[in-house]
């Protein structure tokens, strides 16, 4: 008997991984106009683990003080061998991860994906989604420059005005009235103690969940009887592979951004001195951070940002919810139009948000116009083509990609 | 006591002006609260110098307590007694020529000693400032004010130099505020409009000679077209020198050939020192050039530059050390020390204008150059010590400083080219990371088309 036989049957005996080889060669994926979305997963899975590694390489020289922290990072950048490249890969891995985990959002939305059963397999993936935008935002502030200070000095303070709990939320955020070292020893514990754990439970749970009730299809695909009619494909290695080369693309892209544009450190935080012009939080926060700083100091009886947050707060709820509300055509057909204002408001808030300056109202245009030429074409499995649906998908575009053109041109020439 | 008429008219008018008065205790003789403003209505020196006073005349100096209350005594709370003496009360009272504690003002020669009657007493001063200078009245006699009045008074008072500056001229007479209230006439920002008052005045300056050369009255507008004055009034420098500072103040006089670079070096005491160890010292004081003012200038001293260096056009080195026309034995050696100095000088701040450039474009492509960028400092401030160095008039001392610098801007090029080095390196890495990346890439995707087609089950 060969020596890897002997380690096969070893294993074997002890790990029983003959079930698992047994449940990977049963799994099947669907095979219809929207299998590619199903790499969004497999990618958010990748880019996460490019998190855990990086994460766990930087806490080796991370020291989580207010006198230390961004000393340490600056460390990290220059003077650790290939530092540099593991700290841009992890913050442009998070920024990617968040990008792809919005649009894997957006795609299981469009598939329906949270009809029965798989309602918890959506519960889950939203809370998945809170906690990287959790991670985000904790993680913001521990390199501890200006720019995170005051951008977190900003963030917690919206919770501050949140009526009757706003100020003891805020004490438990801040771990104090100030952001302070306190303030960073709490974002760091949250960052590399509890959102993980609680990650790896919650990711546990809706990789089983996956398991258990299958890949989800479209409508379109599901016969009355709710029997898949897609042809499918074996997951491996069929959909392996093909999710690899997904991975592959994203580490190529990973090692690029990080090589050409090292994740800047800024300025150290000082905590007396004014707030530095154009603070801004993550991107993936900038539509909140845009609106909120829009309203009007008063709406009727209420503070303009308290309604603010209670608003992006009942979003959250109607999101989580989704699979709950949708009960029929009419309401499917009012949740629809609900996730195009947002997908819309979404758009148009970031750009303002990235471009807030008055002299940058072209840029602003040129953003919006990019994210709807990229967003757009997620609709075209959904349509059939020679339809009325497909042409306005295509004149959309086309409308799209003319603003964009247009607007850039008037930029350059500007 | 036996009262003289006008004793008992005085205090006749004053029963009926304010009889309630009376029935209160004086309160002279203790020191008021300091914001005690109003005098009481018997206060005997109302009633000739309050206009409208019960015995005021067109004629009668006036004084109206609304100028007084910011005046620094009047704070503290003295009264008109307390500098012109005389009796405050009517009991005591006596007209004033016959008064011998009265304080006459009335001639110019006598203004010293009225205010040094308190300022030049250390028992009386003490109750109000325990660290009070009481030496302001002799520094004054020796100033040329001082020695001025003293001249030309010659013990006649009606002789007197009714031009020359006595305390009331800088300090003002009544209203006089404390030299720490930044409306005081003598308040850093205002010393040089203070003396430029008389100083500026064409006419007042006429024909006054100071060691036998006219004084003349442009100093104030040379001063604020200087270095110092700009800083001063533009910037509100308050440690700026401005007239005092080089002059001295009640002690005023200007500054002796020999002493110049020791009134410069109050401020700059480094540049003072090494100036007063060189041979250069000596022979300006030999040939009597003012030292520093030789080269930078008197009350227009201008911002000093490093052209001032050297044999160029501008070079003020060059005004003596000019090989066809040597100036006061200025030597060709001399020459050549300035022309080495100005180039080494030239060269550092030529290093560290190119190490900026690589840092700036180290920190342009996103590398981590803070450490060299700071450590830049330390080789400008090598330059900033050469400057001062300069002033040893030696090349060895300066080319110490500037080896430093040399020794920064080495090393911080040497870490800015590592850094670009790295950002071209990461690049490569890059370029050859994506190519077995692209490889496995296309592996799979060849694999997956040689796979059998998934098997339709339903």
């Amino acid at each position: 008997m060969s020596r890897s036989s002997r380690i096969r049957i070893f294993l074997q005996e002890r790990l029983g991984l003959d079930v698992l080889r047994g449940l990977a060669g049963k799994k099947k994926v669907p095979v219809h106009s929207c299998t590619h979305f199903y790499y969004l997963g497999g990618m958010a899975l990748f880019l996460f683990l490019v998190q855990i590694v990086t994460g766990i390489l930087l806490c080796l020289y991370y020291k989580p003080s207010p006198d230390q922290a961004f000393e340490s990072v600056r460390a990290i950048m220059s003077e650790v061998d290939f530092g540099w490249l593991i700290r841009s890969a992890h913050s442009w891995s998070a920024n990617l991860l968040i990008g792809v985990l919005l649009l894997h959002l957006l795609t299981t939305y469009m598939m329906r994906a949270y009809r029965r059963p798989r309602e918890m397999t959506w519960v889950t993936g939203i809370l998945l989604l809170g906690l990287f935008l959790a991670f985000g935002f904790s993680g913001y502030l521990l390199p501890w420059n200006q720019l995170a200070f005051f951008a977190t000095r900003v963030g917690t303070a919206m919770v501050g005005v949140m009526p009757v709990i706003g100020d003891d939320l805020l004490l438990l955020a801040r771990g104090g009235e100030n952001v302070t070292g306190d303030t960073l020893a709490r974002f760091y514990a949250l960052h590399v103690v509890v959102f993980p754990m609680l990650t790896f439970a919650l990711l546990g749970l809706h990789l089983f969940l996956v398991q258990r009730h299958g890949m989800s299809v479209p409508d379109r695909n599901e016969g009355t009887s709710g029997v898949t009619q897609s042809p499918s494909m074996p997951f491996v290695p069929h959909f392996l592979l093909r999710d690899m080369v997904g991975w592959y693309l994203a580490l190529g892209l990973l090692a690029a951004l990080a090589a050409l544009f090292p994740w800047e450190l800024g300025e150290k935080a000082e905590p007396f001195a004014s707030a530095p012009e154009g603070i801004k939080p993550e991107w993936y926060f900038l539509f909140m951070f845009q609106t909120l700083k829009l309203l009007p100091a008063r709406i009727g009886l209420f503070e303009g940002e308290a309604l603010g947050v209670l608003f992006f707060g009942l979003g959250g709820l109607v999101l989580l919810l989704v699979p709950f509300l949708d009960r029929g055509r009419i309401s499917r057909a009012a949740l629809n139009l609900l996730a195009t204002l947002a997908v819309t408001f979404f758009i148009v808030m970031t750009a303002w948000g990235w471009f807030s300056a008055k002299e940058e109202a072209t840029l602003r245009v040129i953003l919006g116009a990019v994210l709807v030429v990229l967003v757009l074409p997620l609709l075209l499995p959904f349509t059939k083509p020679k339809t009325g649906p497909r042409q306005a998908l295509y004149w959309s575009w086309s409308l799209a990609m003319f603003v964009l053109l247009v607007s850039t041109w008037w930029e350059l020439l500007g | 006591m036996i009262s003289t008429p006008q004793q008992i008219i005085v205090r006749c008018l004053l029963l009926a002006i304010s009889w309630s008065a009376w029935a209160s205790p004086p309160s002279w003789g203790q020191i008021p609260a300091a914001n005690a403003t109003v005098l009481p209505d018997d206060y005997s020196c109302s009633l000739c110098h309050r206009k409208g006073g019960a015995l005021w005349t067109e004629l009668t100096p006036v004084a109206e307590e609304k100028d007084l209350v910011d005046d620094v005594h009047w704070q503290k709370g003295l009264r008109c007694h307390d500098c012109h003496g005389g009796g405050a009360t009517l009991d005591t009272f006596k007209n004033h020529r016959d008064d011998p504690d009265f304080r006459s003002l009335r001639a110019r020669a006598n203004v010293p000693a009225f205010c040094g009657h308190c300022h030049s007493n250390i028992d009386y001063m003490r109750r109000y400032n325990p660290s009070a200078r009481t030496d302001q009245e002799s520094e004054y006699w020796t100033s040329g004010h001082g020695r001025r009045l003293k001249a030309s008074s010659g013990g006649d008072n009606s002789q007197v130099d009714q031009a020359v500056a006595t305390c009331i001229d800088c300090h003002g007479g009544h209203g006089i505020l404390a030299t720490s209230n930044a409306k005081s006439r003598v308040y850093p920002m205002h010393v040089a409009q203070t003396c430029g008052h008389c100083h500026s005045d064409p006419k007042r300056m006429a024909g006054r000679m100071y060691n036998e050369r006219p004084l003349g009255h442009d100093q104030f507008d040379q001063w604020r077209e200087g270095v110092h004055g700009r800083a001063l009034i533009e910037k509100g420098d308050l440690s700026a020198a401005t007239c005092n500072d080089c002059h001295g103040n009640h002690g005023a006089m200007p500054p002796g050939v020999d002493s110049v670079a020791n009134a410069c070096g109050t401020c700059h005491g480094k540049v003072s020192k090494l100036f007063a160890e060189t041979r250069m010292k000596h022979k300006f004081e030999q040939v009597g050039l003012p030292g520093c003012a030789t080269c930078h200038g008197t009350h227009r001293t201008v911002q000093p530059t490093d052209e001032m260096l050297g044999m160029g056009e501008s070079a003020v080195c060059a005004r003596c050390h000019n090989r066809q026309n040597p100036q006061y034995g200025a030597t060709v050696a001399g020459a050549e020390a300035a022309r080495t100095m100005r180039e080494r000088l030239e060269q550092l701040k030529n290093e560290i204008a190119a190490a900026e450039k690589k840092v700036a474009a180290a920190e342009r492509l996103g590398m981590e150059v803070r450490g060299p960028r700071f450590d830049l400092r330390q080789a400008i401030d090598a330059v900033t010590n050469a400057r001062t160095l300069v002033h040893s008039f030696k090349p060895g001392p300066m080319d110490k400083s500037l080896n430093e610098g040399f020794q920064v801007t080495s090393e911080v090029i040497r870490l800015a080219d590592a850094a670009l080095a790295e950002h071209a390196y990461r690049r490569v890495w890059l370029a050859a990371s994506l190519v077995p990346i692209l490889v496995v890439v296309c592996v799979l995707l060849l694999y997956i088309r040689a796979l059998p087609a998934a098997p339709t089950d339903e």
